[in-house]
């Protein structure tokens, strides 16, 4: 066999059937569970179902996008995806960059805080929101008794739209703020030392030296933080669905959420994709711009 | 010399000033580093200490505040009990740990063979195969839903074990680990074993695998860690609550209508999560690890 650019030294010629054979259990998973689903769902979303048998009675075209698109539930959706993206990002980012810092000086008391964060983390999603699905209980949840106790009337954190989605977004930027925390400490120990030692000895402030010195050269570790933070961001689903089920009145309900409802609440699975394929797209678009703002930063300065 | 040194008292107050700067800083970042903890951990210390009340004294102890808004005044066990013994939590929980078990098992398997052939071996169309299999990592769950829904469902495997861990038992995040991995090993040493005539199996199993021990025990504990974040699937795919797994099970516990769960659930909450979050934080070495090449993937 003869595979152009390829030589194969023929002592180790046996390697063209093992490769390939080590390789095949996880391909072959990878392939069934993932790319197979995913070539499905991108065809379903052009396709339409009989609504009782779910099964695909022919091609529709645009007709299911047309259909979402119309629709005021995903309208919703949509935006509303893009403002879970916009408050994790705007709180979890600068919260994550923060707490680098704070650790990054090993003071007395960092063990505690990076284990305490490194726990939230790695608590299972579900768990995590239901324990702040306790906190948040209008009438019997710590929140409300902490309010009281401060003399303010019982606010409702999960039953008002707008408030809802921030107390979503509270929950998530406590359990995952530890991911891009942990990507800046690693950036932050990249950076030589000796750097900070040249801006001192220049008499650079500490707030000059951050902003001269810490953020540019934190760069890719921003931009590695940001698009975990966004494709987080995306998927979210767990925390609607456990704290809010996408209510009151569908106000919290991301397009993630509004699939599923579509898929498996309301059997139409053409919607269902064509809300899937959007969301996928949102996500591709959104981490496209900013690697693209970000690089051609970085070419400037 | 003599001529050069400073008064003393002027060094001393400069030492003096700098090292209570120094210690005032010191204090107010320990404070600070302490808050960030509290903060962190509270809900999870709040969950385990309210799982020892009863429900009825969840609620009403809870306002005003007082010290047993926090602790338990009549520390019990009974929602432990209920959880077992009335709620069948029991089977829950053995079945997340199949799950789990079952994943990270074939994760480990699937992972090192291919991660080695693609460090190691070479292969018509390796890197291309590797790139697609790796960015099967950024879709998301959500999106392929309802066609894997279908697929696990075609294979007759709806209510199964390995309908739970099947689909995320193949890692694009365990490939690259192992990849990585099997890639510092130097190249003189299987250069040595083949010389001496070892097949590339054997070269695999005495002398790549042995050498990405630390690697390995990151991959079990990440993937162990993602598998019990599993939600939305069990959810979906488990329709019989004999064999649902125990984080969807408790989140069925907020919602029984005239009937408050707030303690069994408050009980659910702490079995599933402090062995995991102890496991972390005693493993963090390999956690932090692992998490950090997750992300420079």
């Amino acid at each position: 066999m003869k595979f152009p650019g390829f030589s194969v030294n023929p002592t180790r010629r046996g390697e063209l059937a093992i490769g390939p054979l080590m390789v095949i259990p996880a391909a072959a998973g990878l392939g069934i569970f993932w790319i197979w689903p995913l070539i499905v769902a991108i065809m379903n979303s052009f396709r339409s179902f009989n609504p009782f048998t779910h099964r695909a009675t022919g091609w529709a075209g645009f007709e299911n996008y047309q259909q979402i698109f119309a629709d005021p539930a995903f309208q919703s959706a949509f935006w509303v995806s893009l403002v879970y993206m916009v408050l994790m990002i705007v709180v979890i980012i600068p919260m994550a960059l923060g707490l680098a810092l704070l650790l990054d000086k090993r003071m007395p008391g960092t063990a505690f805080a990076r284990g305490a964060i490194l726990a939230a983390l790695a608590s299972s999603e579900a768990v995590a929101a239901l324990m702040w699905n306790q906190l948040y209980q209008p009438s019997s949840g710590l929140f409300d008794a902490i309010f009281r106790a401060m003399g303010m009337p019982t606010q409702p954190f999960l039953t008002d739209g707008n408030l809802a989605i921030v107390s979503i977004v509270i929950m998530i930027a406590w359990k995952d703020v530890g991911l891009p925390m942990l990507i800046f400490l690693g950036g932050l120990q990249a950076i030589p030392p000796h750097l900070f030692e040249a801006a001192s000895m220049d008499g650079a402030n500490a707030w000059r030296k951050f902003w001269r010195i810490t953020l540019p050269l934190l760069r890719p570790s921003l931009i590695l933080a940001l698009f975990m933070t966004t494709i987080a961001a995306a998927r979210l689903f767990t925390p609607i669905q456990i704290l809010t089920s996408g209510g009151p009145n569908g106000q919290t309900s991301n397009l993630a959420y509004f699939s599923y409802a579509q898929a498996f609440l309301f059997n139409s699975p053409g919607q269902a994709a064509a809300s899937v394929v959007v969301m996928l797209l949102m996500l591709v678009v959104i981490t496209i711009i900013q690697g693209v703002t970000l690089r051609s930063k970085a070419g400037a300065s | 010399m003599s001529d050069q040194t400073l008064p003393a008292t002027n060094i001393a107050t400069i030492v003096e000033k700098r090292a209570s700067l120094w210690t005032t800083r010191r204090v107010i970042g320990a404070i600070s580093l302490l808050l960030i903890a509290a903060v962190f951990a509270f809900p999870i210390v709040w969950s385990a200490l309210s799982s020892l009340k009863t429900t009825d004294d969840v609620v009403k102890f809870r306002y005003p505040l007082t010290v047993w808004t926090f602790l338990p005044p009549f520390p019990t066990l009974d929602n432990y009990a209920a959880l077992f013994f009335q709620l069948n939590f029991g089977r829950t929980l053995l079945n997340t740990i199949i799950a789990s078990s079952g994943q990270v098992l074939i994760a480990v398997i699937t992972s090192t063979l291919a991660g080695y052939a693609f460090a190691r071996l070479r292969f018509p169309l390796r890197d291309t195969i590797f790139i697609i299999l790796l960015l099967t990592s950024f879709v998301p769950l959500e999106v392929i839903l309802v066609p894997l829904y279908e697929v696990v469902r075609g294979m007759g495997l709806v209510s199964t074990y390995p309908a739970l861990f099947l689909p995320f038992a193949c890692s694009p995040f365990g490939i690259f680990l192992m990849r990585q991995a099997f890639q510092s090993i130097p190249v003189e040493l299987d250069d040595a074993a083949r010389v001496d005539g070892a097949s590339t199996l054997k070269i695999f199993w005495r002398i790549a695998l042995p050498n990405v021990k630390p690697a390995l025990a990151t991959l079990v504990l990440i993937q162990f860690i993602w598998s019990w974040n599993a939600y939305l699937w069990p959810l979906v795919i488990i329709q019989d609550p004999n064999m649902q797994i125990a984080q969807v099970a408790i989140s069925g516990f907020k919602s029984v209508p005239n009937f408050p769960l707030d303690g069994p659930l408050f009980a659910g909450v702490t079995v599933v999560t402090i062995p995991l979050v102890a496991i972390a934080i005693i493993l963090q070495r390999y956690y932090v690890r692992g998490l950090m090449s997750s992300g420079i993937r």
